[in-house]
Formats: C-alpha cells, sequence, structure tokens
C-alpha cells in the first residue's frame, strides 16, 4: 500500500515537473516579447525564477478560486471567481472584466452559428 | 514543445493546488489497485469544487500572462533606471514585493 502511495506520489512530482517546464516555457515566450519591446535582455536566472514565482503564485490563485467557488456555494469555478482575484487593482479588474466579455460573447455567437 | 495546450495547462496548474482535489487524488492512489491515474471520488460525497469551467481556464490564462508580463516589464524597468540592459535576478528581487502586493 506504501509502494502505491509512492507511486502515486511519484507520478504527482512527474506532472509538477511537466507543468514547471510548461510554465516556464511560456515565461521565456513572453520575455522575449518584452526584450524586444523595451530593447532589454533577460538572464537565464531571471527568467527561471520569473517562471518559479509565477509557478508559487498558481498556488495561491488555486486556493483562492476554490475558496471563492465554495463562498458562492458553487463546485465549479467560473469567471465571477477569477474577476475577484484581480479585485485589488483597479486597472486589472478592468482588463479582465472586459476579457471576460469578450469571452462571453464569442460563446453567444457560436452558440448561434449552431 | 511536447506540452498541453495553454487551457490544459492552467486547468492542471490549478488543479494541482486545490486542496480538496489533492486529498481526494492521493487518496484513490492508495487505495485502488488497477486505476489507471488520479481517480476522483463520487461528487455526492462531499460537496467540493470539482472543475473549472471553460471561460475561467480562459480568463485564468490571460491573468497569468498578465502576471509574468508585469513581472518582465517590472524588472526591466528596473534594470533600465540602474542603466543596464541586461535583467538579471537583482532586478527582479527589487520588483517582486510590490508585484505580489498588487496580485
Amino acid at each position: 500500500r506504501a509502494a502505491m502511495a509512492a507511486a502515486g506520489g511519484e507520478q504527482q512530482q512527474m506532472l509538477t515537473q511537466r507543468l514547471k517546464a510548461a510554465v516556464h516555457y511560456t515565461v521565456g515566450c513572453l520575455c522575449q516579447e518584452v526584450e524586444e519591446d523595451k530593447d532589454v535582455q533577460f538572464s537565464k536566472q531571471s527568467i527561471a525564477a520569473i517562471s518559479e514565482i509565477t509557478f508559487r503564485q498558481c498556488e495561491i490563485f488555486a486556493k483562492d478560486l476554490e475558496m471563492f467557488a465554495r463562498h458562492a456555494k458553487r463546485t465549479t469555478v467560473t469567471t465571477e471567481d477569477v474577476k475577484l482575484l484581480a479585485r485589488r487593482s483597479k486597472s486589472l479588474l478592468k482588463y479582465i472584466t472586459q476579457k471576460s466579455e469578450e469571452l462571453a460573447s464569442s460563446n453567444m455567437e457560436q452558440k448561434e452559428k449552431k | 514543445h511536447p506540452f498541453l495546450s495553454p487551457q490544459d495547462t492552467v486547468d492542471r496548474l490549478l488543479r494541482l493546488h486545490f486542496r480538496d482535489g489533492r486529498t481526494r487524488g492521493t487518496g484513490a492512489a492508495a487505495g485502488g489497485p488497477g486505476r489507471a491515474g488520479p481517480c476522483r471520488a463520487p461528487a455526492s460525497r462531499n460537496r467540493l469544487v470539482l472543475a473549472v469551467n471553460a471561460d475561467a481556464q480562459l480568463l485564468m490564462a490571460e491573468l497569468l500572462k498578465v502576471f509574468v508580463r508585469e513581472a518582465a516589464a517590472r524588472a526591466a524597468r528596473q534594470a533600465q533606471a540602474e542603466d543596464l540592459n541586461k535583467v538579471d535576478i537583482e532586478q527582479l528581487e527589487k520588483v517582486l514585493p510590490q508585484l505580489l502586493l498588487d496580485f
């Protein structure tokens, strides 16, 4: 039974590594955009650090989303919960709300097509 | 890159940290021989957060992108303020506290 649990843990660890790699890759792409935009260079270590920070921030985001959904007695995380994450910054909230409306309206269009 | 779609990545990233999801996952792995992958317990047993809606996944992907761009842009600005054209850990460390307070 312990072996099974260990195998589960190993699987979990592999998934974590894979996700970290995915985050690192995307962060690299985004940093490249900023490099071109601002005419600076990012050291490898600084990109790795941003990835690690982002990965850890995900934990905070996930736990908040979970609590927000439960607070609303829902079992599914919705865009409303994501909007709550962005509540601290006015401009961020505005941006996220706008994106959310775009998503909602593109969903409507797709439904109409069907 | 041999990875998941952005939406899938976000979904898995979030699920990795959902407290209730994780306890369910390990429990199933320990007690269920022959079952592949983490299994989910019946939803009726305890009504907890089970899923992330598709729009919410896309919106989270957007929020995470904003987070990364902010981190990168602030560190870049810090480097330029110090007359450097290479951003290193030091510059990132300087902008980190405010970044985390803003999110």
